[in-house]
């Protein structure tokens, strides 16, 4: 079994352009204040104007649009379920029956609740696809220290987050390659893996998830000996070797954001929700 | 909030396991007959976390395992940030308040109880955030928990045991008093 042949971490797409060569701190507040936007837009005009914005944005990162949505594909039919429960479970009082079929009923409102919220799972997905895709996972956990960074002031430990971030997604290939050794060790003394029904299954999983959990903190172990005994005595006063600086368009992204987010707040106050 | 080295240290290699289960469908995923087919076990890092390591631990793992389920997320439902990372945060910590107010009794029990809150914490804590952010309705909601929760509240308390009291007996943990990590 190879485990670690197809693990790439992120989905991260190289690039030089515009979108990727911003601060990562602009672009995750921006992708935040995205997000926080959409989850308080309510009608159909505005959902239309915000996808304008975020096919704009593929545009300018140069991602092929078939990439970006190539993730949407197996949350398809998860989300085409949710959206029927919407539609035939949500029943508020005043809604019309649209459409009737034994004992189930389709109200107008529920249409309108499934297919907003549908837009909005959609839109969110590409909201996030759009910065991991121009943001490598290395970028993210600076940007998101940096940003936090004000708030260790209230005790926030901003550094030591990110740096357990940073020991996350360093250790995944280490334990993965760990992983392929316990699970070829053990089908070596005969586990068949493949075979039994879901709860030999499950009883299978133990001799390879306990090795791994003590191989895990095994290291852990040596790391917290290595970092003691080079003195690491946790975030404050620390120096980083790559500074991060705005630049000139930095602010051009944020004069952008601020003039959509004053319109898309515009569209969400004055047309009224279909329901 | 202070945090130490080891704290620092044991999220990051425990949450990279999550990470890892989440990436290979052999660990992080048995197949089991539900509507759903697959049941997920990338909470119980943040459930032994919580447990062995403290409620601190457990909140930082079911951060990593928030974060990664927002950032690839392969279920609509995970799109929305505060059904995705909100209600893991919790976790880790309800865990490890159930196991210790249980661990002088029976640590094998406590350690069921621990796996038990995790799992149901994960389970309630997501439904509910998506019924209160209108992505689900509340029948469905419930719906969900009963054919799906319950398999996989039994399924995590049982993988909780057996790693708990795995690890116990080969490791030594900073819950065991008298003999601490210092």
């Amino acid at each position: 079994m190879e485990l670690t042949k197809n693990l790439t971490l992120g989905i991260y797409l190289p690039g030089k352009t515009a979108l990727h060569c911003l601060d990562p701190r602009t672009k995750i507040a921006g992708a935040a204040g995205l997000i926080g936007l959409l989850l308080f837009t309510n009608n159909y005009t505005a959902y239309a104007f915000f996808a304008a914005f975020a096919f704009g944005l593929i545009l300018t990162a140069k991602i092929p649009l078939g990439y970006a949505l190539r993730g949407l594909k197996p949350m398809l039919p998860f989300l085409a379920m949710m959206w029927l429960f919407q539609v035939f479970l949500q029943k508020p009082p005043g809604s019309k029956v649209i459409f009737s079929w034994w004992i189930l009923e389709a109200t107008d409102a529920g249409f309108h609740i499934g297919t907003l919220m549908s837009i909005r799972v959609l839109l969110l997905f590409l909201m996030t696809t759009i910065l991991t895709l121009t943001t490598s996972t290395v970028e993210l956990t600076d940007g998101t220290e940096a940003l936090l960074r004000p708030l260790q002031k209230i005790g926030m430990p901003a550094q030591e987050l990110a740096l357990t971030m940073v020991i996350a997604l360093r250790f995944v290939p280490t334990l993965a390659e760990e992983a392929e050794k316990i699970i070829k060790a053990q089908t070596a003394r005969g586990v068949d893996f493949k075979q039994g029904n879901f709860i030999q299954k499950m009883l299978k999983l133990f001799p390879v998830l306990l090795p791994l959990f003590v191989n895990a903190f095994k290291r852990a172990d040596e790391l917290i000996t290595a970092m003691e005994s080079r003195c690491y005595t946790g975030g404050t006063g620390r120096t980083k070797m790559k500074v991060l600086r705005m630049g000139k368009n930095d602010y051009y992204a944020w004069g952008v954001f601020l003039a959509f987010a004053a319109m898309q707040i515009t569209l969400i106050l004055t047309i009224a929700p279909p329901c | 909030m202070k945090l130490t080295t080891r704290k620092i240290v044991v999220s990051g290699v425990l949450g990279a396991i999550a990470i890892l289960m989440g990436y290979i469908p052999f660990l992080g995923f048995i197949p089991v007959p539900t509507p759903a087919g697959n049941m997920t076990i990338m909470h119980i890092p943040a459930i032994l976390g919580g447990i062995l390591e403290g409620p601190v631990v457990g909140l930082l793992i079911g951060l990593i395992f928030g974060l990664i389920s927002f950032l690839r997320a392969d279920n609509p439902l995970f799109a929305d940030p505060l059904v995705a990372i909100l209600p893991r945060l919790f976790i880790g910590v309800f865990a490890y308040y159930a196991y210790a107010a249980t661990k002088r009794i029976n640590r094998g029990l406590a350690a069921a109880l621990g796996g038990a809150v995790g799992s149901a914490t994960n389970t309630v804590l997501v439904l509910g955030m998506c019924v209160l952010r209108g992505l689900l309705p509340m029948a469905a909601a419930v719906l969900v928990a009963v054919s799906h929760g319950i398999i996989e509240l039994i399924v995590g308390t049982i993988i909780t045991v057996v790693l708990v009291l795995g690890l116990q007996r080969i490791m030594i943990f900073e819950d065991d008093v008298g003999k601490a990590h210092s």
